[in-house]
């Protein structure tokens, strides 16, 4: 019956949980075709098929650890060592860290809880304009995801079932190009201060260095690792973990031991929430490749564009209005296997694919009205909202040349593999 | 009555948070012994790649449960932030109420695959029934369908819980939830 798909569509607009959304209509799908509804669980089952998916939580948990420690402020001070000599050289500081804690932290919000709270102020007391920090903080709390081993990027491997190493390579490029871009806006934004934060001291880069020398191998391992074929993904998450405990718990003793056990809970919240997506959406989106949805798809968007760059377009303006309503999370996990195909008939690598769809679901972090780094920002810096929507305004527009640079530009992103 | 059921629920959510970390913690160790032993030992355990993958779904249950108890699932939520009082009241519930039916159903078909399993005597980690291993997959559905339950019947009657739902995020505390 008709009816129930828009009942389902208004209690998601009502707040109803979307893992519940799509586990009632792939029960409803598979019960209105006859089939035995164990198919629900046993699909759901299918996540312990999957070995990739143990770096999820793992990876979640350390970037948790990581953010409850002094890790944010000692990446400040090294990024100011190093950067801070330069125009504007705070804004410069703020964009880089963030995008280096996004990375390990996930694109979960994590970012501007653990990193705004001490670049917010310290751009204030720098005399940079309010709504400018405002929107910077609020922008870079997404930043990083396209840098290694950020959540969203292995999530896009898992599901479009393509070599995770390959895409943490292609988001390197595609990455520094947002950072470039949001810091060439920022240097002439502010060009007023040019005041720099104090000038370059070989010093201040040691005593920096020094205070992170924990912190400093971890790129190292997980990258290095990686890519010298000593760990598997899932096992650098592990490495990572362990390592980013003992440091953190018994080492350098920033994260007292009767905080752990609410540090992981909050961490798989998180992870619980995106996984149990993932594990009732593959009964929804195998009753939807079954049920031929993806060539459906495919004939409808064949009669609507004839060439590649035209279905960019249209995968660009589809993109954007689903990161306006939809978390990045949960829109991999429902979309990408319908696209996927459609994408690959108009010539479209699969890799570069992945990096237009999380360079374009990155804005909707910051697009109203549910972007989420905007209630977070709008929490943590106790702002109305809209002062929030206006300030990441000009942050938008100069992501969004990055995403028609990324988009259009094939090679940026496929010419590191 | 009252201070019995209190009881319950704070034994219950201890229970939780246990098998929460103990699973995590467990992880963590298995995942790091594997990779000492494969690499430094030339040897590692047999089924422990299987088991870490049937621990991260364990994992996934145990975090979905969290989410469902502090109400911090992921949702779209568009029009229930232009309601309040009685009709924001009323849409919670009603979102709850659904939530609980369709966490209901699947662990009532769970159970029916775990059901199966057993009948057929299927296996898993060299010879464990693999029964024994899904059954956590009823069993935290039907958690989830009572927090749910619990969460609605809480907005019926107006005293809902002391975290509001929004989409999951790390800026909100769980508020007397420890």
């Amino acid at each position: 019956m008709s009816w129930f798909m828009p009942v389902l569509v208004l209690l998601a607009l009502l707040g109803a949980p979307l893992f519940a959304i799509i586990g009632a209509s792939a029960l409803w799908n598979f019960y209105q075709a006859g089939i035995d509804l164990q198919v629900v669980a046993i699909e759901f089952w299918g996540i312990a098929e999957m070995p990739i998916l143990l770096a999820i939580p793992l990876f979640t948990f350390a970037g948790y650890l990581l953010s409850e420690s002094g890790a944010p402020r000692r990446l400040v001070r090294l990024t100011t060592a190093l950067l801070g000599w330069m125009p504007a050289g705070l804004a410069i500081v703020s964009l880089a860290a963030c995008a280096f804690f996004t990375a390990f932290t996930g694109a979960s919000g994590v970012t501007i809880v653990a990193l705004g709270a001490i670049l917010f102020p310290a751009m204030q007391q720098a005399g940079y304009p309010e709504r400018f920090n405002l929107g910077l903080v609020t922008s870079a709390g997404s930043l990083g995801l396209l840098f290694a081993p950020s959540l969203p990027l292995i999530l896009y491997g898992v599901i479009a079932e393509v070599s995770i190493e390959d895409l943490f390579l292609a988001g390197i490029l595609p990455g520094f190009l947002m950072l470039l871009v949001l810091s060439g806006y920022s240097v002439w934004k502010n060009r007023a201060i040019r005041t720099p934060l104090g000038d370059f001291s070989w010093r201040e880069v040691r005593g920096a260095l020094r205070e992170a020398a924990w912190e400093l191998p971890l790129p190292i391992v997980v990258l290095g690792g990686i890519y010298s074929g000593t760990f598997a993904i899932s096992e650098a998450a592990a490495v990572t973990a362990l390592y980013v405990l003992i440091v953190d718990v018994l080492i350098l003793r920033e994260v007292r031991f009767r905080d752990l056990p609410r540090i992981m809970r909050e961490s798989m919240v998180l992870v619980g929430g995106i996984m149990i997506i993932l594990g009732v959406s593959r009964a929804s989106t195998n009753f939807m490749i079954d049920a031929g949805v993806p060539q459906q798809l495919l004939e409808w968007v064949s009669g609507l564009v004839s060439d590649r760059t035209m279905f960019l377009v249209m995968l660009l303006l589809f993109l954007l209005a689903l990161g306006a309503i939809l978390d990045i999370f949960s829109a991999i996990v429902l979309v990408v296997p319908l696209i996927l195909p459609v994408a690959q008939q108009f010539g479209v690598d699969p890799i570069h694919l992945g990096i237009i769809f999380l360079a374009t679901m990155q804005l909707g972090y910051i697009t109203p009205p549910v972007g989420l780094n905007l209630f977070i920002a709008s929490y943590r810096f106790d702002r109305p909202i809209v002062d929030l929507y206006l300030s990441t305004v000009p942050f938008f527009t100069w992501l969004l040349v990055s995403v028609l640079i990324i988009t259009f530009w094939p090679t940026l992103s496929l010419a590191l593999l | 009555m009252n201070d019995l059921l209190r009881r319950l629920e704070a034994t219950g959510r201890w229970t939780e948070d246990l098998l929460l970390s103990g699973i995590l913690l467990a992880l963590i160790g298995i995942a790091t012994w594997q990779i000492v032993g494969r690499n430094l030992l030339g040897t590692s355990l047999v089924t422990g790649d299987e088991l870490l993958r049937i621990m991260v779904l364990w994992l996934t249950l145990a975090g979905a449960v969290a989410a469902s108890r502090a109400d911090k699932h992921i949702a779209i939520s568009l029009l229930d932030r232009y309601l309040a009082g009685w009709q924001l009241n009323g849409v919670r519930f009603l979102s709850h109420a659904f939530t609980a039916a369709v966490c209901g159903f699947i662990a009532w078909h769970a159970w029916a695959f775990v059901q199966t399993s057993r009948e057929f005597e299927d296996t898993l980690l060299g010879g464990t029934p693999a029964w024994w291993l899904q059954l956590p997959l009823p069993a935290g559905f039907a958690v989830m369908t009572y927090r749910h339950a619990l969460h609605a019947l809480g907005f019926l009657f107006g005293r809902p819980p002391a975290t509001p739902g929004r989409p999951k995020g790390p800026e909100s505390p769980e508020a007397g939830d420890s």
